[in-house]
């Protein structure tokens, strides 16, 4: 499906609709201007509306159904009001004077919309498109979305009530379900854009990187990896608290903890406290059982895998598994920040804080979160390293996925990479 | 005549108990041979503390050494020098990754034995011409993908007037070619000679939606069946409920449901299971299967769901007597299937793995990997 001018069209006339779309644009750029006013407060009414059940009774999800009740909390006008605030100020729309110096004229400063910006959004989370374009709307831009291949056709329909209900909206927002192999469509949409912000892995943002045209801006939003750092005796309700924030998020999400390090040399040290802290996950486990079978059954057979290999070459692994009934603690030597092998089961590393800078920085631009647990006369010494380390966010064991109304993305406001600054004489 | 050879030329493929004693001894000298003859084996049976006089009754095939189907994808292990094994296969990788199985002599006569007894269980064994339709790959030098094997073997089960394939070499790869089979589809509704499909599930979907789009209906004669075999294939996302395809089938083709044949098998476990009229997977003299539980892959009982261990003494050439499959299936008391048949039969409820949806924290680790390369 395809959204343009408010409507839904079928895929196959993707081409006929691109060939119209340069101009469509052009005349949208000339001819309006989309005030941050006017789509906050249209999105606060989709937030009532959502909240009234009128957009969740036709998904029959109730995960998901959560999902989108949460999400809809965060389009409140009081909700955008503050995070427009934070990332770009009071007032952010209106002109304003340079500073006075001497012997310069006072120049007239302004921040405006980038101008059309195409949403390359992932699938892992239903809401990520929506909100992607969301900010792209705040921000005054036009804004074209190619939908992940896993969108549940949710979006689309947001947006069609969305500019049913605002019509000064309908000319900012295109969707296309382009499939990423669809290069030359892709290529199309790109050529459109001053700026493509692209969400995924890896192959998604070097695919971007190939198909921009040289003074596109890309926002790139690429995906992290988080973990624990343990200095000093951990006490038993930081433990408790890390083990279910990992069983909890299935160490799934960008901020779940993959790796814990201890700060230590000693491998001693590493294998005792992987033992200590398996009763911990497993207690976790309990609480909140992981059911996938067949992530179970793919991990049990990759270990077997893993044995039967080391049998045959004779190579004896130098990591040591503490496996539990339902999760694992494996006890490695080296200190490389790696994915674990989620669903509950964790790696712990040792990690002395004088080498911390220098492994982290083997993984520079991936670090997001760091959970730490250390006495409290380091915390603010050791907060300190991980920020220099490139960490963006340190935060308690067991809130490490915690948000707030105009955080921080990656150590950025996003907002303010979907505007330019404009200065007039 | 050996004990595998006897077992595999036994006139009831489903007499469980009547040949649990040949199936035993196969075992036993099957195990013992790969011991004998393939390093990696004996080297894994030794780490184990396994030895082949360990295995006497039924419930002592647990202690056979439990390879997993994605270790002969990562290694080629073989039993025999490479040119005493006539018939090269390898399973169709639908991740990139092949197992490479060969067919010695020996297993070739046995797997004969096999595919005679389990092919008249459905009437599949005729003397009448039949026009052949492979829903699959054509056969192409080069090319040694099990399922293309068992497909073209199929149409030698009647005699074969024509044979017309859905996916054909084009360059090094295939192209698939429905048009092409709608047209000879087409012209075989007409003749008086049955048509036999034989093939993937999702490529039927596929045609039989292009008929019901364009308002097509192709009788065929009397006498036709449509064999299945071979999963979805990367077409996973399309998989229909049996039913809903079965009636289309009806609808469109004229064909019966009880002349629908579903096939299963593997490249690393070539036992032809072919289902009973009610759909069911009966497992045959030839084989048993252990359901194992996810974590400590101890064996389950009947009705639980795990990962699927497949026990064979067919071949000499590769070490895959004891094999485990990414699949995950239950085993029911053959008693459940109103067909009459004893045998436990396996269903099949999925593949190990992650979601569909990959999640943000396994995408950074695509990143981290090329980090230290």
């Amino acid at each position: 499906m395809i959204f343009a001018n408010g409507k839904i069209y079928p895929s196959d006339v993707q081409n006929r609709l691109l060939d119209a779309l340069p101009e469509q644009i052009c005349n949208t750029r000339e001819t309006q201007t989309l005030r941050c006013e006017t789509v906050i407060q249209a999105l606060d009414r989709m937030s009532r509306r959502i909240a009234a059940g009128e957009f969740t009774d036709r998904v029959a999800d109730p995960e998901l159904r959560r999902q989108i009740g949460f999400a809809a909390g965060r389009l409140t006008q009081e909700a955008l009001r503050l995070k427009v605030r934070t990332e770009l100020g009071d007032h952010w729309e209106a002109p304003h004077a340079s500073e006075p110096f001497p012997g310069q004229p006072t120049f007239t400063v302004q921040n405006v919309p980038l101008g059309v910006i195409l949403h390359i959004a992932a699938g892992n989370m239903d809401a990520l498109p929506a909100w992607s374009v969301i900010e792209g709307l705040l921000t005054g831009n036009i804004n074209i979305l190619k939908l992940p291949q896993a969108d549940k056709g949710l979006t689309i329909e947001f947006f069609r009530m969305l500019t049913e209900q605002t019509p000064e909206l309908r000319d900012f927002v295109y969707i296309f379900d382009t499939p990423s192999t669809d290069i030359a469509g892709i290529r199309r949409l790109a050529s459109l854009a001053d700026g493509i912000s692209v969400w995924g892995g890896d192959a998604a943002v070097s695919a971007v990187r190939q198909f921009a045209p040289v003074g596109c801006k890309l926002i790139e939003w690429g995906h992290r990896l988080s973990f624990c750092y343990i200095s000093g005796e951990p006490p038993a309700e930081e433990l408790t608290a890390l083990a279910s924030h990992i069983l909890q998020t299935r160490q799934l999400l960008c901020s779940s903890c993959q790796v814990i390090y201890i700060d230590t040399s000693a491998q001693k040290d590493v294998l005792d406290f992987s033992e200590h802290f398996l009763p911990y996950l497993e207690a976790a486990a309990s609480m909140h059982p992981v059911s996938d079978l067949g992530m179970a059954a793919q991990l049990t057979l990759r270990r077997r895998v893993q044995a039967l290999e080391s049998v045959l070459s004779g190579e004896v692994s130098e990591r040591r598994i503490f496996q539990g009934e339902h999760t694992s603690v494996t006890a490695c030597p080296d200190s490389q920040l790696e994915l674990s092998e989620l669903y509950g089961n964790v790696l712990v590393k040792p990690l002395p804080r004088q080498s911390l800078m220098r492994e982290l920085r083997k993984s520079a631009g991936y670090l997001q979160t760091a959970g730490l647990i250390c006495p409290a006369g380091e915390r603010a010494k050791l907060t300190e390293l991980l920020i220099r380390c490139g960490v963006n966010r340190v935060l308690p064991p067991g809130r490490m996925s915690d948000t707030f109304l105009g955080e921080s993305h990656d150590g950025e406001s996003p907002l303010r990479r979907y505007i330019r600054t404009v200065n007039l004489l | 005549m050996g004990a595998r050879m006897r077992l595999f030329w036994h006139k009831e493929p489903f007499d469980l108990e009547g040949t649990e004693r040949l199936f035993m001894a196969a075992i036993l000298q099957n195990a013992a041979y790969h011991m004998r003859h393939c390093d990696e084996y004996r080297c894994i049976a030794e780490a184990e503390h396994f030895r082949p006089d360990l295995v006497q009754t039924l419930p002592d095939i647990t202690k056979l050494p439990l390879l997993p189907t994605a270790l002969f994808k990562r290694h080629t292990l073989f039993s025999m020098p490479k040119w005493r094994i006539p018939v090269k296969a390898t399973s169709h990788g639908t991740s990139g990754n092949f197992s490479r199985i060969g067919l010695d002599t020996g297993s070739l006569l046995a797997g004969l034995g096999m595919v005679l007894r389990m092919a008249r269980t459905r009437g599949l064994l005729s003397l009448r011409p039949v026009n052949y339709i492979i829903l699959g790959y054509k056969p192409h030098r080069g090319h040694h993908m099990a399922v293309m094997k068992t497909a073209y073997g199929s149409t030698f089960l009647a005699p074969a007037l024509h044979r017309v394939y859905a996916l054909k070499p084009q360059g090094d790869t295939y192209q698939p070619d429905l048009e092409g089979v709608l047209d000879a589809l087409q012209r075989f509704s007409g003749q008086r000679h049955p048509v036999r499909f034989m093939g993937f599930p999702s490529y039927l979907w596929f045609l039989l939606q292009m008929m019901e789009e364009r308002g097509m209906r192709c009788p065929l004669p009397p006498g036709s069946k449509i064999m299945l075999g071979g999963g979805w294939k990367q077409h996973y996302r399309e998989q229909v409920e049996k039913p809903v395809l079965y009636a289309l089938v009806k609808r469109l083709l004229d064909v019966d449901e009880t002349e629908i044949i579903e096939f299963f098998g593997a490249a690393e476990h070539p036992i032809l299971f072919t289902d009973c009229p009610y759909h069911h997977f009966h497992v045959p003299i030839y084989s048993r299967v252990l359901i194992r539980d996810v974590h400590s892959l101890e064996v389950l009982p009947t009705g639980q769901t795990g990962l699927v261990n497949l026990i064979t003494p067919m071949l000499n050439a590769v070490p895959v007597t004891s094999i485990m499959t990414d699949d995950l299936g239950v085993l029911h008391e053959g008693t459940e299937c109103p067909c009459g048949c004893k045998a436990p039969y396996l269903e099949i409820i999925g593949r190990v793995g992650m979601p569909d949806i990959k999640t943000c924290a396994a995408g950074a680790s695509d990143i981290l990997k090329g980090v230290d390369a």
